[in-house]
């Protein structure tokens, strides 16, 4: 029921604003489809981020490297491998593959040993495998961007949407995203084996008892954290337009771990919601840096980290007010 | 010897070590193994080259912000995720002090006084800006008190090291040295100095009462204020002490570096810091700083290499403090997964030797308990086979040879319950 109302709610003030201020190009409207875009990738990651604090109660860090290694991959088999022409599609579909694997090699060499281990040391676990991945992908491409050609190159490149002109593979974002978090919504909620990775969240030794495998579970959420991060990579980095390495760990992740706070943590919906208020809150604050002034400079140049100060001043007063989230339950 | 009440009780490892203590001879050896040491550090310091010199003062930071974040990670068992926040917010003070209130500049020199002034003033900036993160902390632990360091660390890096008027818009903030220390290596010493200072007083906070209670947190918070320990109060001053010690790192990382600029302070050094303590054996000063330094001189050890420094730069195209990172990764994920006592662990054999212990390979005490050890232990007990003091066992110090050690030492390929082997291997001694 909570969820049903502050869903509309936000759905209702997007809409609002978007239809109150239809095409003027330069306005904060603007910057809130950008924002809800932007705001779609956190969604994506946080999804992952939820997915696994729901299975094995901890932060992972390497969430975002999912991403960008499947970016990287994508990149390889298309831009790199020119003798066989790999369709776009196929090479997707091979990186997301790929990271699922490396998901699961993760799982069996990292987190299944620290079962039981306290939550802390597997946080600072997933870390070091984030720095890892940084490492080698620094190691295999160096530092400088590379570019990776959106999904869509076949469709038309931008679309016209309420008079605003956004990239196509904006919209699809949001799509995907959306899709996602009424599948998973619903596998948490509805079936068994949903049911069952909640129950081992919960109390390890005692989904054992009742006969469910804990390390099949296990396998289960960090190899479908790791798709939903192939996702977001493939996705985002087209968008964001440079691919370096760690791109999605120091862009995305810190956003992504305030969207599923704001979200609640547990919630899946949750983690859409917050993504969504996270990129449009940070949308509209560069706007607003961007837009008004002190005296006759820009706050911008007074602050020049203004931006990421909203956002993580929003972090800790959710953290500190309502570390719940909107969304969240105790589950 | 207290053979009647071990057979009732079985071993009494603790009171073991208690009652034996090495000879004259004994300890001769152990203190001069420990002046070694020492001196083996401040002979490098003093013949390599300079350009090695400015590399020691760096490892000798790294150790000290090894051991601002042990107090955290190690000592009240939370992760600090924004510790380049405070090393950067207090070398910024400590630049901006010198540069912009006492007009030092890299021609004319600094004061000695100046010097003082900024780091006492790194000092307090970064024990404040650890203060402001542990009143949070009051309210979060755990896992979402990562997250908070984790903001607070971005928010730092992100909007405090971009103000224009502390890092000079990206240029940077010169911190030139102060009159006498001007050179590499007359840094490296000072540095050094400093570190033993914060081992001194880290050591000295640990075995107080202070360090009892901070200690008592880690292991149970609910327990520990039933004990009258004031949770709250204690772990905040933990966080205190860890930013006071952050600050020293920042302030004399400004020094060391001459000019401050806002990327040497990022996310993910603040990552490879939380690693670096990890691999060194949570909660150990020796380890950790040992570890630190490791982390901080590794790309330069390596280049050292000239077959690996060869291949990575010349054939392979990168820098090897890439390498590092990568290396630096995997060495924090096996020690994880497969060594939970870290680097500490590995070397406490020796450490303990130095304590004035007997040598022994056997884990006592540190990190998990042995699985299967323990069994054998307690059979070897049985068996009598754990009777220590032999006559000539109490002069002989090349002690990996002791029958005390044997018995429950590495006899792994041997079946458990044939206990002549080990003692005919006793009597090779």
């Amino acid at each position: 029921m909570r969820t049903a109302i502050v869903v509309a709610a936000i759905t209702a003030l997007v809409t609002i604003v978007l239809f109150g201020g239809a095409g003027d190009a330069s306005g904060p409207n603007a910057f809130v489809v950008i924002g809800i875009s932007q705001g779609a990738v956190y969604g994506l990651v946080g999804l992952g981020l939820v997915l696994v604090y729901k299975g094995s109660r901890v932060f992972n860090f390497a969430q975002g490297e999912f991403g960008t290694i499947a970016a990287f991959i994508v990149f390889v088999l298309i831009e790199q491998v020119r003798s066989v022409n790999i369709p776009y599609g196929v090479a997707a579909v091979i990186a997301i593959i790929g990271v699922v694997l490396i998901g699961l090699i993760m799982e069996r060499l990292i987190v299944r040993p620290l079962l039981n281990a306290p939550r802390i040391t597997l946080l600072v676990a997933t870390i070091a495998f984030a720095l890892l991945a940084v490492g080698v992908e620094l190691l295999l491409f160096l530092p400088e961007p590379k570019t990776l050609a959106p999904v869509l190159s076949k469709l038309p490149f931008e679309v016209q949407i309420f008079g605003f002109i956004v990239e196509a593979q904006r919209v699809l974002v949001v799509g995907v995203l959306a899709a996602f978090a009424g599948v998973l919504g619903y596998f948490f909620s509805k079936t068994d084996l949903g049911l069952a990775v909640l129950a081992t969240s919960q109390d390890a030794f005692a989904t054992r008892v009742v006969g469910i495998g804990v390390e099949r579970m296990s396998r289960f959420i960090w190899g479908s954290a790791a798709f939903l991060g192939a996702v977001a990579g493939i996705l985002y980095v087209p968008i964001s337009g440079a691919l370096t390495p760690g791109a999605l760990t120091s862009g995305v992740l810190i956003p992504s771990f305030t969207a599923a706070v704001i979200g609640g943590m547990t919630s899946l919906p949750g983690a859409f919601v917050g993504g969504v208020v996270v990129g449009m809150i940070q949308s509209v604050s560069n706007w607003a840096f961007g837009h008004y002034s002190l005296g006759d400079r820009l706050w911008q140049d007074i602050l020049p980290g203004g931006p990421d100060a909203v956002l993580m001043l929003m972090l800790l007063i959710v953290l500190l007010a309502r570390p719940q989230g909107l969304l969240g339950t105790e589950a | 010897m207290g053979t009647a009440t071990e057979a009732i009780t079985g071993p009494l490892p603790a009171a073991e070590h208690d009652r034996w203590r090495p000879t004259a001879a004994g300890w001769a050896a152990r203190v001069g193994v420990l002046v070694a040491i020492f001196g083996g550090v401040v002979w490098v310091t003093a013949t390599v080259p300079q350009y090695w010199a400015d590399r020691i003062s760096l490892a000798a930071i790294y150790a000290v912000i090894g051991l601002s974040l042990n107090i955290v990670l190690g000592y009240i068992g939370q992760v600090s995720l924004g510790h380049h926040g405070f090393v950067g917010i207090a070398a910024f003070v400590a630049a901006y002090f010198v540069s912009e209130k006492m007009g030092c500049t890299p021609q004319l020199g600094c004061g000695l006084d100046h010097f003082g002034g900024a780091l006492f003033l790194a000092v307090l900036s970064g024990g404040l800006a650890a203060m402001l993160l542990g009143l949070v902390a009051l309210r979060i632990r755990g896992l979402y008190l990562a997250l908070i360091t984790l903001a607070y660390g971005f928010m730092a890096e992100r909007v405090i090291f971009e103000i224009p008027f502390l890092t000079r818009g990206g240029a940077g903030m010169p911190a030139p040295r102060p009159d006498g220390f001007t050179s590499d290596r007359a840094y490296a010493y000072l540095t050094l100095i400093f570190l033993v200072l914060v081992i001194y007083v880290d050591w000295r906070l640990v075995r107080s009462k202070v360090g009892r209670a901070i200690l008592s947190i880690k292991h149970s918070e609910p327990v520990a204020a039933s004990y009258g320990v004031n949770v709250t109060g204690y772990k905040v001053l933990a966080f205190i002490v860890s930013g006071l010690f952050a600050g020293l790192a920042g302030g004399l990382f400004a020094f060391r570096n001459l000019n401050v600029t806002s990327p040497d302070f990022n996310f993910s050094i603040a990552l490879l810091w939380v690693l670096m303590v990890v691999v060194g054996g949570l909660g150990n000063r020796t380890g950790v700083v040992c570890i630190s330094a490791f982390f901080a001189l590794f790309p330069f050890l390596a280049e050292l290499i000239t077959p690996l420094e060869r291949f990575v730069s010349g054939t392979y195209g990168r820098s090897l403090s890439q390498v590092a990172l990568v290396f630096g990764a995997l060495l924090a994920i096996l020690t994880i997964v497969q060594f939970q006592g870290g680097f500490a662990e590995q070397i406490s054999p020796i450490t303990r030797w130095l304590r004035g212990q007997r040598f022994s390979m056997h884990p006592e005490g540190h990190g998990p308990p042995p699985k299967e050890g323990a069994a054998k232990h307690a059979l070897m007990a049985k068996l009598g086979l754990h009777k220590k003091s032999e006559p000539h066992a109490a002069t002989d110090e090349s002690a990996s040879v002791e029958p005390g050690s044997q018995a429950v030492g590495p006899s792994e390929e041997q079946p458990e319950e044939q206990p002549t082997p080990a003692g005919a291997r006793r009597e090779d001694s």
